[in-house]
């Protein structure tokens, strides 16, 4: 098993041409990915190691069975470049450039919702299957298959966790680079489901952020239905606070969520096992195995 | 970035918004012939130009019955700190008689993941603790951006706050023209407080602030150009010429951190923080750093009043450990650390490359750890040099 992304994953590479899109669809097909696709405007009917390009996504799905679609596009070309993907009938997109217009998102966002798409990211790393596949741009070395699913907001953070967990002989299920934007394609409510009934997975590794909600609804959905042990991180307890102009966000967040006492609390009380750093997560993880859980 | 509040009211204005108009005074003019030239009437509000809430509370809006009480308003706050932020211009409007304050505005929800308009009948310097006390004197509309903003939403606002729907109309085309400000110019928040009513029934935005997206500005060239103006720390503009994000934390602090990534940096901020010591700033690397611009951010950060010690944290990713070490070497060369001290901690891609370098300096000021938590150690064992 394992989630989202696995060895029946059909992936296209969306800006394969591109220096950063070929680099990765050859790290992709050397890990394994079928990558079966690839468009870029203007360059169908070439090739790029060995995968047919085509000039629309619609296209690369009449042509290919492909199920899946990553998009390595710079920032502003993001939002054409998903919406053609929904519009194509791509079910799973994943985004994962930085600095994406957080409005192009939200359409992006909305439409996805309308067509009953999976969409991931941006300003995200991508997801891996250690051992089956990856869609994606993270440094594969470091993951090794095994039962703990994660997802993080943050790259940086998740790659220590999964650098550590796999030093000491924990591998992984799926991890997803959830991204650190203001609105991510789908966030952990959305993946508590997909990791609780997964077979291979045994625990769950949440890495949060201060800022929103997501933590909170998370918190929620596990007290109602989780039946897997779930460790979480939220980052940023000291950052700096930003100065506050308007009322809106005071309005928004007057009953308090948002900050890390809040996630933490609301985490705590849904019986999630709360880490202080990274470390603390892989100590957490190695204590569980110690007692057979995972 | 947040806009201040006479260029708020630029924008407003292109969309229909109805603001006052005023006369924008900055520092080092010559406050008696801008008033003379301004056609101003009297009496006229002077109202200090900062990117902060609650400014009215902390004495940043005067009023001035003629030319000559604004002229020594204008020149008592230019230079001001209001809130930790000195002001830099003041905006003279006229004073306006109305009947009602309301509250209006159209932020990004990060709960449904769309605009949503907030309203309120009680608008003023209040509206925060109306949210805490009476959250139900502020109504809220979500809009589905494939769809926009509708007629019957104004009148929603209107009716379900108890007020005269006979205004729906004015209130319908402001709410428009503000939705339009707010999707057109990739805002994140665009708040109107007090939103007045005259006693005609006319409407007029008192007050804006607006937040624009800063990975949009690139398509919102007028808004770029007032990034210029703003007050900012030089520390923070020199760093985003190498696209480096630099980030004052707590001023005193004798700690920087720097990192190839923002979580990693939080992580560290935590556990720094945790063991007792005061960050005061941090750099975000972004990814694939070369050694000149590792050497760049060591100046920078080293820069920062106070700062001793430098946390470099490198995961992986694209960043190649050989560079990091590369620049840590040039930064010595320059005399960036004299008397100052970096705490090295480097996982990834050439690594081994990487620590040939760092043995080959020879240099006590500079120590390099093995993992997150040993290099928060050896920060802690040399306390005493901070």
């Amino acid at each position: 098993m394992s989630i989202i992304i696995d060895e029946n994953t059909r992936l296209i590479v969306q800006g394969i041409t591109g220096r950063e899109g070929t680099f990765h669809t050859e790290q992709m097909l050397q890990y394994g990915t079928k990558v079966v696709a690839g468009v870029t405007p203007g360059k169908g009917g070439q090739e790029v190691l060995g995968v047919p390009v085509f000039n629309t996504v619609r296209e690369a799905m009449e042509k290919t069975d492909a199920n899946a679609t990553v998009v390595f596009v710079p920032a502003r070309f993001m939002k054409a470049s998903v919406l053609e993907a929904l519009d194509a009938g791509v079910p799973t997109v994943l985004t994962i450039a930085e600095h994406v217009p957080v409005q192009d998102m939200m359409v992006c966002y909305r439409l996805a919702r309308l067509k009953g798409a999976r969409l991931f990211g941006p300003n995200s790393f991508g997801i891996i299957s250690p051992g089956k596949s990856k869609a994606g741009f993270m440094a594969h070395r470091i993951f090794t298959p095994g039962n703990v699913g994660l997802m993080s907001r943050s790259a940086t953070n998740c790659y220590e966790t999964v650098f550590m967990l796999s030093n000491n002989g924990i591998g992984q299920s799926t991890c997803i680079g959830v991204g650190g934007d203001m609105i991510p394609g789908s966030t952990f409510v959305d993946l508590l489901g997909d990791f609780n009934a997964d077979e291979q997975t045994k625990a769950i590794v949440m890495i949060g952020e201060i800022g929103g909600n997501e933590e909170e609804l998370a918190a929620e959905w596990i007290k109602k239905n989780g039946s897997k042990p779930v460790i979480a991180l939220i980052a940023g307890k000291n950052a700096p606070k930003g100065r506050s102009m308007g009322h809106a966000g005071a309005i928004v967040s007057a009953d308090g969520t948002g900050s890390a006492a809040s996630k933490e609390k609301a985490l705590a009380a849904a019986g999630v096992l709360i880490a202080e750093n990274t470390q603390h997560i892989v100590d957490i993880c190695l204590k569980l195995k110690e007692e057979g859980r995972i | 970035m947040k806009l201040l509040e006479y260029q708020a009211q630029t924008l407003m204005k292109m969309y229909g918004v109805p603001v006052p108009g005023g006369c924008v005074i900055a520092e080092g003019a010559d406050i008696e012939s801008e008033l003379a030239g301004s056609g101003i009437g009297y009496p006229a509000v002077v109202k200090a130009q900062v990117q902060i809430g609650g400014r009215g509370k902390a004495g940043g809006i005067r009023f001035a019955q003629d030319a000559a009480q604004a002229k020594r308003e204008a020149e008592d706050l230019l230079g001001k700190e209001i809130r930790g932020l000195t002001v830099h211009k003041v905006y003279l409007v006229e004073k306006q008689e109305y009947v009602s304050e309301w509250y209006l505005s159209i932020l990004l929800d990060r709960l449904s993941k769309q605009p949503m308009i907030l309203f309120s009948s009680m608008g003023g310097m209040e509206i925060e603790e109306t949210a805490k006390t009476a959250p139900d004197k502020i109504k809220r509309i979500v809009v589905d951006p494939m769809i926009g903003v509708e007629d019957y939403m104004a009148r929603y606002l209107l009716s379900s706050s108890g007020l005269d729907v006979s205004c729906t109309k004015a209130l319908d085309q402001l709410l428009k023209g503000l939705y339009r400000c707010f999707r057109e110019k990739d805002c994140m928040l665009a708040e109107i407080n007090p939103l007045v009513v005259r006693e005609d029934g006319k409407l007029i935005a008192l007050d804006g602030k607006i937040d624009v997206d800063d990975s949009a500005l690139y398509r919102q060239p007028e808004v770029k150009a007032w990034r210029e103006e703003l007050p900012e720390e030089d520390l923070v503009k020199e760093a985003r010429e190498f696209d480096f994000l630099y980030i004052p934390i707590e001023k005193g602090g004798s700690v920087a951190v720097c990192s190839n990534g923002s979580g990693m940096l939080m992580s560290c901020i935590d556990m720094l923080s945790k063991n007792g010591m005061v960050v005061s700033a941090a750099l975000d690397l972004g990814g694939g750093a070369t050694k000149e611009r590792i050497a760049e951010a060591l100046r920078i950060l080293f820069a920062t009043q106070g700062v001793k010690a430098v946390l470099i944290n490198i995961f992986g990713g694209i960043t190649r450990c050989d560079e990091v070490a590369g620049g840590i070497e040039l930064a010595m060369s320059r005399g960036a650390l004299e008397g100052k001290m970096i705490v090295v901690r480097m996982e990834g891609t050439n690594k081994d490359k990487a620590i040939e370098i760092l043995n080959g300096m020879k240099n006590d000021d500079v120590i390099r750890v093995d993992g997150l938590r040993e290099s928060i150690a050896a920060m802690l064992e040399r306390r005493d040099r901070l």
